[in-house]
């Protein structure tokens, strides 16, 4: 063999540099193009079908607070600004709304947050945050890596937002857990595929990207908030009347004090 | 580096698990016809045996948990918002009646049950008498199928009377005209606002008319 020639099998080097380059822009391609898809799937109690319309006055003669909590995925900043937006949802329906952010369920609201010209609120609707679930799939980040971000690496999580809804003696009038899953899927392929569906194929209703995800979680909640509301309203109405019928001599006695 | 790629291609479809999200390949109109609900792995043995195993008692260094989904039986949109959302909880609305009618009411446990249900769609209302008397009948009680009427005048006057008169009004009437006996416990399935998603109970027993719900 001569010096300098190269071994059977080995592409000549202008071959090699086109490879490389083809490679290269490739790399290039998928790391400009890349991005982020988020997309939320309703779990069980987000997406029950709603009745009540929240954009009419559902709550005219209702006082409600709104209590929220926060904890492992609600921060105090974050509680607050979602007190904020429930209790705007609320008073857009006629409610009188107050709001309180407490650390703990029985801990009072601040004598500051009562007005006393208003009349005490008839429901008081407490409002938690959890998460359930999370995983990063990381076969599915080992393909992203082979396949240049063209097979998305795949992040999930399912949350729970807990509903408590008692009247103002603090009976218990309902309860439920809304729960939702958000999938965000990372790479160009998904960004891409995702984007171009959204500019050719899908309606106005059925697109992903951009802020989509947030928007629809907020939607659902909203509706769900509603409508549990109205339904508890309607059962402290139902509670007073048999309240109303039932003799005085029919309650049960205070207990005797014990010696 | 083009056989890392083409390999990692070739595996993308068996280790990646069927995501019921919405995505390239399921709109969110499709996803959206899913009941879905996140349960831990055990649970999703119980519900799917041989579709999801749990983790090995001496485990396995992997967190499991599983997404079990089921199709919706009717397209959205083919009934109302109101029947549909009653008829899709219709099981857990009669469950819970029946069970709070027999705690709250230990002492009618001997009567014969008669069951009625105001609500404004014929159809939809048979369905929640029939789902209310085999909940009370999975109760253990005595449930007959027989259904209390009242007379035209009555009937006149009891649906000009405000919802709160007329309820106790018509269970005095129904045991003055013979509608009911002394036997008899009437459970009735009240909707009483067309935005309501829930189902109230009340019960008569000998012209006595109790709120339960």
């Amino acid at each position: 063999m001569r010096s300098g020639a190269l071994p059977p099998g080995v592409p000549p080097h202008s071959a090699r540099c086109r490879v490389g380059l083809a490679l290269g822009a490739v790399l290039a391609l998928s790391t400009a193009l890349t991005g982020c898809v988020r997309v939320y799937q309703p779990l069980s109690g987000l997406h029950r079908v709603v009745v009540v319309d929240p954009q009419a006055s559902n709550f005219s003669d209702l006082g409600l607070r709104v209590h929220c909590l926060p904890g492992e995925l609600l921060g105090p900043e974050e509680a607050g600004v979602l007190c904020d937006r429930v209790g705007t949802l609320f008073e857009n329906q006629g409610a009188r709304v107050s709001t309180t952010i407490t650390g703990r369920p029985d801990e009072q609201p601040e004598l500051a947050a009562v007005s006393f010209t208003q009349p005490p609120p008839q429901l008081t609707l407490e409002l938690r945050a959890r998460q359930v679930h999370t995983s990063r799939h990381p076969l599915s980040w080992l393909l992203c890596i082979g396949t240049f971000t063209l097979v998305p690496g795949v992040t999930e999580s399912t949350f729970a937002q807990d509903v408590v809804i008692k009247d103002g003696s603090g009976f218990l009038l309902a309860t439920e857990s809304l729960q939702g899953r958000l999938v965000q899927r990372f790479g160009v392929g998904s960004w891409v595929g995702n984007k171009l569906l959204d500019w050719i194929w899908r309606d106005d209703a059925d697109k992903l990207t951009g802020d989509v995800a947030q928007r629809d979680l907020s939607a659902d909640l909203y509706r769900q908030l509603s409508q549990l509301v109205f339904n508890a309203k309607l059962q402290r109405q139902v509670l007073l009347e048999e309240a109303a019928v039932i003799p005085a001599s029919a309650l049960p006695l205070h207990p005797e004090p014990v010696n | 580096m083009e056989w890392v790629f083409l390999i990692s291609l070739a595996l993308t479809p068996f280790v990646s698990p069927a995501d019921p999200s919405p995505g390239l390949l399921r709109s969110k109109t499709s996803s959206r016809s899913l009941d879905c609900e996140r349960v831990s792995a055990e649970t999703g043995r119980q519900r799917r045996p041989g579709w999801i195993f749990p983790s090995r008692p001496r485990g396995d260094f992997v967190e499991r948990s599983a997404v079990i989904c089921a199709e919706q039986l009717m397209r959205p949109g083919l009934r109302s918002a109101r029947d549909e959302a009653i008829l899709s909880q219709l099981d857990q609305h009669a469950r819970e009646l029946a069970g709070m009618a027999q705690a709250l009411r230990p002492d009618l446990q001997g009567r014969t049950w008669l069951v009625e249900t105001y609500y404004p769609s014929v159809p939809v209302a048979s369905k929640i008498s029939f789902a209310t008397k085999a909940a009370l009948v999975g109760q253990g009680l005595r449930v007959s199928d027989r259904t209390p009427t009242l007379g035209a005048g009555d009937v006149e006057v009891i649906t000009r009377m405000a919802p709160q008169e007329a309820y106790p009004a018509a269970c005095q009437r129904y045991l003055a005209t013979g509608g009911l006996g002394q036997d008899d416990a009437l459970l009735a399935v009240v909707s009483r606002d067309p935005r309501e998603t829930i189902l109230h109970a009340g019960l008569c027993t000998r012209g006595q008319w109790t709120w339960l719900q």
